[in-house]
């Protein structure tokens, strides 16, 4: 059996170790270990009956002794569940020779385990590795691989006052996304599935109860996938056939089943005439995965390239280049920088490695940046290092101009959006996300295209509507109406 | 009230009464005898070609331009206040809350055409240093039109030291109401006319915006911003002007002093804002007068000065303009269905100060309708009921 990058992940916690994982935690009650137990019965099942989720995540072995329960426990529940066309996933957390808890899921019929590290090892099941943000590569990553320090999105809760948000040093409500992340590990491990690990909040807090279908819509947007993880509030409902807690889940599986029906938007690239260059590791790792982060919250459409991959192919149409790190180009990547230049385009880095008779002019007096003309384009050297992300996410912005923005959003309040193009270069895909709990309300979304109508599509209705732009030269807006979570704008012609 | 089509030579004259004041600031003593003005309004419904016909019209009720900017450099402040990305509901600032661009572009054309030698386009945008040309771009204007509206045109955002090498000191005539002076981007001083093009709407704070209240954003939040530093202008802009509205703390020792900063922090008035900012209107526009005053009222919207204030669209389909800023303004409230010689508890000033009666007092101008003139659509034909819709 492979990994299949089609599977849609479910955490699926229950048994004697998550039981003594909360008795150890000191959050275990009657009702909890109720529930914990429910969810290991085979009857369980049925709440997955008619959504596209197929494939859950149980504990395997801890290393404690709990594990041979567990996986006992398991064992009707898997049966069931293989039934029933749903693949489970072990996640094996042992320091040691993971070897034998691997054979015994294999027996057991899992379809895969998830391990933190399999050194080198090779096993008889399928692994999908857990690894650091850090040590995301093509190397390192199996076909589908899973991170852990993710954020839950929506609107930054250490910068709410109440029920408000506040805005921060950028005028702009904080929000956490893992979008830029995303569009990150789909550059450094090409081809592959990435599985965004990450618990929702804590679901006591009524001010800010958890966004479910923002957490599905803010990884699938930018081509990851979240192991959907309930909280304990949620599945309790769930376990008691709660009303409300069919009404949330609900909404979940309609979110998911969204993005499985649009699945052909995986194939779309990230737009963008800014490419972000970076090896996006080591020291360079905080500025450069801060700018992603803050270029996206300025709807900055920016392609990412790593820095060891050549530049040849990939500065057609392109207006920009950050180089982001503190070492040089390479030989190659200085010809092919300076080409680049000199055919009209912008390099924006911190240190000048053009020809040295060109001197520098000042272009603005707001931007700490002296310009050099170059042939036909220009470099734009920082004053000094690059230091705060920030600014160097204000300043790339400007320097590269608005007028060569994608998209705009108005009214955007804590919108965000992507923009995608098909491989053919004939449809075009922006997708839209509120990250506040209130639904955003009259925003306008500007593309950089004359185009007289779009497919808009809600998670909340099966088909598209057909959505009528307005020109406003050189794009068209497009009037969204009130956007609880997330809406999609597909637009097709030669133009886009 | 007169309704007129007045003659150059009554224009030249008005302007040279105006620039007389200036000249004259040091000794000017308040509440002085003003000189009687002129305005003009036109009816015109939407921004197409038609503006430039309309505005140009205009200008030759006023005795035309020639006189005022041949061979001089004119300074635009626009009217562009918020962020760029605001709108009330889908519908652009430029009809809603700022100045139209086709009204900038014919304005630009206008005053070339008149022979004006150098043309720059000026704003301070919301919190933020960034050039006004990429804040254009960001509310989707194109800033090529306008540099293409005539031969040498220029933009500055004037929020903060900009492109000069010091800020420009403007002394109050007469002292001032709330600053003896206000420090400001060079732009204003390295200009021989200046224009205010501003919108016709109301105001939360000052009742009214028109084109004295477009003034209050000529002052840099380097130094009358939130986020100003104690002794000296910051560098770029942080914070909107909070402290004109809410009295909570005085510019950097830098700038010129408060003319009663017992007035402020503690002393501060119930209603800062309603005292404060029509007092530094009226100053801004003593000290730095207005030479030609442009007020865009094709479509708009009531309520406020933009969406934040909770307003609704509407199409008054009128354009004003005077040499005279007071007494446009004063044109401008009785077209919007307000009597000009309110002040405060009446409508538009239920809780603040007529800038109006602030700038007559300091000599600036008349909001007498009496002792001005009107020229083309008269006003009882044109008023739109800005309370009434």
């Amino acid at each position: 059996m492979n990994l299949d990058s089609k599977w849609v992940p479910m955490k699926w916690p229950c048994g004697p170790l998550e039981i003594a994982r909360r008795n150890k935690a000191k959050s275990l009650n009657a009702d909890l270990k109720e529930m914990l137990e429910a969810c290991g019965q085979p009857s369980s099942l049925e709440l997955l009956k008619g959504t596209p989720i197929n494939c859950l995540i149980v504990d395997w072995a801890n290393g404690k002794p709990e594990d041979s329960a567990q996986q006992q426990a398991l064992k009707p529940l898997l049966d069931a569940g293989r039934r029933l066309g749903i693949s489970f996933v072990g996640k094996v957390a042992l320091k040691e020779g993971p070897g034998a808890a691997v054979a015994a899921g294999r027996a057991a019929g899992l379809s895969a385990v998830m391990l933190a590290d399999a050194s080198g090892q090779s096993f008889d099941l399928p692994a999908i590795l857990q690894l650091e943000r850090e040590k995301v590569s093509a190397e390192t990553a199996s076909t589908i691989f899973s991170t852990k320090e993710n954020a839950w999105p929506g609107l930054n809760l250490d910068t709410m006052n109440g029920d408000t948000a506040m805005a921060g040093p950028t005028a702009s409500p904080w929000v956490n996304s893992n979008g830029w992340f995303s569009l990150l590990a789909g550059k450094l491990a090409p081809g592959k599935t990435l599985w965004l690990d990450f618990d929702p909040p804590d679901s006591s807090s009524l001010l800010h109860p958890a966004n479910y279908g923002l957490a599905i819509a803010d990884s699938r947007a930018y081509g990851s996938r979240w192991i959907i993880t309930l909280d304990d509030g949620l599945r309790a409902g769930l376990t008691k056939g709660n009303a409300q807690a069919k009404g949330v889940w609900g909404k979940l599986c309609e979110a998911v089943t969204f993005f499985e029906n649009h699945s052909e938007w995986e194939a779309f690239e990230p737009q963008g005439i800014l490419a972000v260059i970076s090896d996006f590791h080591g020291d360079n790792a905080y500025l450069a995965e801060e700018v992603l982060n803050l270029l996206n919250r300025k709807q900055v459409q920016f392609q990412i390239v790593e820095r060891s991959k050549s530049l040849q192919a990939r500065t057609q149409g392109l207006k920009a280049i950050l180089w982001l790190d503190k070492e040089a180009p390479s030989a190659e990547q200085h010809s092919q920088l300076l080409d680049f230049v000199r055919q009209g385009g912008l390099v924006i880095a911190a240190a000048y490695w053009g020809p040295p008779e060109v001197k520098p002019t000042r272009k603005d007096p707001s931007l700490q940046y002296m310009m050099y003309n170059v042939g036909e384009g220009q470099m734009a050297v920082s004053e000094g290092e690059f230091q705060s992300p920030d600014q160097v996410a204000v300043d790339t912005h400007l320097l590269v101009s608005r007028r060569n923005d994608l998209v705009r959003l108005y009214n955007p309040e804590s919108t965000n959006c992507h923009s995608s193009i098909d491989p053919g270069h004939k449809k075009r895909l922006v997708q839209v996300l509120n990250y506040s709990l209130k639904p955003a309300d009259s925003v306008t979304l500007w593309v950089n295209a004359q185009v007289g109508s779009a497919r808009l599509w809600r998670l909340e209705t099966r088909d598209a509507l057909t959505l009528q732009g307005v020109a406003a030269a050189p794009g068209s807006d497009f009037g969204l109406p009130p956007l609880p979570v997330y809406c999609a704008l597909e637009f097709e012609g030669s133009n886009l | 009230m007169m309704t007129t089509a007045c003659s150059r030579r009554k224009f030249i004259a008005a302007m040279g009464a105006t620039a007389g004041a200036w000249l004259a600031r040091p000794a000017m003593p308040l509440a002085r005898t003003v000189p009687a003005s002129r305005v003009a309004v036109g009816t015109c419904h939407e921004y197409g070609p038609e503006v430039v016909g309309v505005l140009g019209n205009m200008f030759d009720q006023l005795g035309g331009l020639e006189e005022l900017v041949r061979g001089k450099t004119v300074a635009i402040k626009l009217n562009m206040t918020g962020l760029a990305n605001t709108r009330l509901g889908y519908l652009p600032p430029g009809i809603t809350y700022w100045v139209h661009p086709q009204v900038v572009g014919a304005t630009v054309h206008l005053l070339a055409k008149a022979g004006a030698r150098r043309i720059r386009l000026l704003e301070s945008p919301w919190v933020t240093a960034e050039p006004l040309e990429e804040f254009m771009l960001h509310a989707n204007w194109e800033p090529r039109d306008f540099l293409g509206a005539a031969a040498r045109v220029e933009f500055e955002n004037t929020n903060y030291l900009g492109n000069g090498k010091k800020y420009s000191r403007f002394l109050v005539p007469g002292g001032g109401l709330m600053f003896k002076g206000y420090d400001l981007n060079h732009s204003y001083e390295d200009c021989d006319v200046f224009v205010s093009l501003a919108k016709l709407k109301e105001h939360k704070t000052a009742g009214v915006t028109l084109s004295m209240k477009n003034c209050f954003g000529i002052t840099p939040c380097t130094i009358y911003g939130d986020g100003a530093p104690e002794d000296e202008p910051g560098l770029v802009p942080l914070g909107g002007r909070g402290p004109f509205h809410a009295m909570n703390r005085l510019p950097p020792k830098s700038a010129p002093p408060a003319v009663n900063a017992n007035v402020f922090l503690s002393n501060a008035p119930k209603d800062p804002g309603g005292y404060c900012v029509p007092r530094v209107v009226a100053d801004l526009v003593a000290a730095r007068p207005v030479h030609l005053a442009i007020i865009d009222g094709i479509h708009t919207m009531t309520g406020g000065e933009g969406p934040w204030t909770g307003s609704r669209y509407v199409q008054p389909g009128l354009l004003v303009a005077g040499t005279n800023c007071v007494a446009t303004d004063a044109v401008g409230m009785a077209l919007m269905g307000f009597d000009p010689m309110a002040d405060r508890g009446t409508p538009p000033f239920e809780t603040c100060d007529s800038t109006l009666r602030l700038a007559e007092q300091l000599g600036v101008g008349t909001r007498d309708l009496n002792q001005i003139e009107v020229a083309g659509t008269p006003i009882a034909k044109a008023r739109f009921n800005f309370r009434s819709v």
